[in-house]
């Protein structure tokens, strides 16, 4: 039985876990720009920086995530985790829903992040802050569950 | 200032549609990974994948709520509307962490 992207999973791996390390430092760095945007601080190249990094790396993070989920399904959750560690396959459901609202939530704080003109109204930034400031979270939460679940089972391993 | 708008609507979009496809199991696309094949179904088979499908219903929603918000001349305040989205993201979370505590 032949599983799409199989052939490349560890590698496709390393890629996601390379990019998103630099999803999680770029998002943090686009919120922490946000609230010193939203406090009157002088943000907004920061903003404007971190505004195509951030998104950037949390799409190309979720493609290459896309990408090893058929491998995941089959070879780690259906092989091994539903019977040895069914929490983990709970916890793994629930980072995939996380992602994607991270993947909203980063996209829409980005593109109103740059959209901010200087200096920027009060209510406009706290709006991004708090965008991004959610999206950030969601994204360290999805990350910390990967790491968890790639610690007990890794995609491309038997 | 409509970019912040379209933003706030998108996400608001995207959290609804999100939550909807997959507590409701409307028909989406699904790939199943055993057969290679994808179809559009409500009741997938056990291994089939929904995510895609799921994300790509939720995505749609987004992009169509900014491109109608970026075209209106809607005066709701910017903090009512980044309440809504947040309150929505907020639900599917809590929606998503309720089945993770029932089922653990």
């Amino acid at each position: 039985m032949k599983v799409l992207f199989e052939g490349g999973a560890r590698t496709l791996l390393i890629l996601h876990a390379v990019v998103g390390f630099t999803a999680v430092f770029t998002v943090t760095h686009h919120a922490v720009s946000a609230f010193a945007c939203a406090m009157r601080r002088p943000a907004q190249r920061q903003l404007k920086r971190f505004g195509w990094m951030a998104p950037a790396s949390v799409v190309l993070q979720a493609l290459f995530g896309l990408a090893l989920y058929p491998t995941y399904r089959v070879r780690v959750r259906l092989a091994d985790l539903e019977r040895t560690a069914p929490g983990a396959v709970q916890l793994f459901d629930c980072k995939e829903h996380l992602s994607a609202l991270a993947l909203a939530l980063v996209v829409a704080a980005a593109l109103a992040g740059r959209a901010l003109p200087s200096p920027a109204p009060a209510a406009e930034a706290r709006s991004v802050a708090a965008l991004s400031g959610c999206g950030a979270t969601l994204v360290w939460a999805a990350a910390v569950i990967g790491l968890y679940v790639t610690a007990r089972h890794p995609v491309g391993i038997p | 200032m409509r970019e912040i708008r379209a933003a706030l609507w998108a996400v608001s979009a995207f959290g609804v549609a999100y939550l909807v496809a997959g507590a409701l199991r409307l028909p989406t696309l699904v790939y199943d990974p055993v057969a290679h094949a994808t179809r559009f179904t409500a009741n997938p088979p056990l291994l089939s994948i929904r995510y895609y499908g799921d994300l790509l219903w939720a995505c749609g929603a987004g992009v169509c709520a900014a491109a109608l918000a970026s075209r209106s001349r809607g005066s709701r305040p910017v903090s009512a509307l980044t309440g809504a989205a947040l309150s929505l993201v907020a639900l599917d979370v809590a929606f998503y962490l309720s089945r993770l505590f029932a089922r653990v």
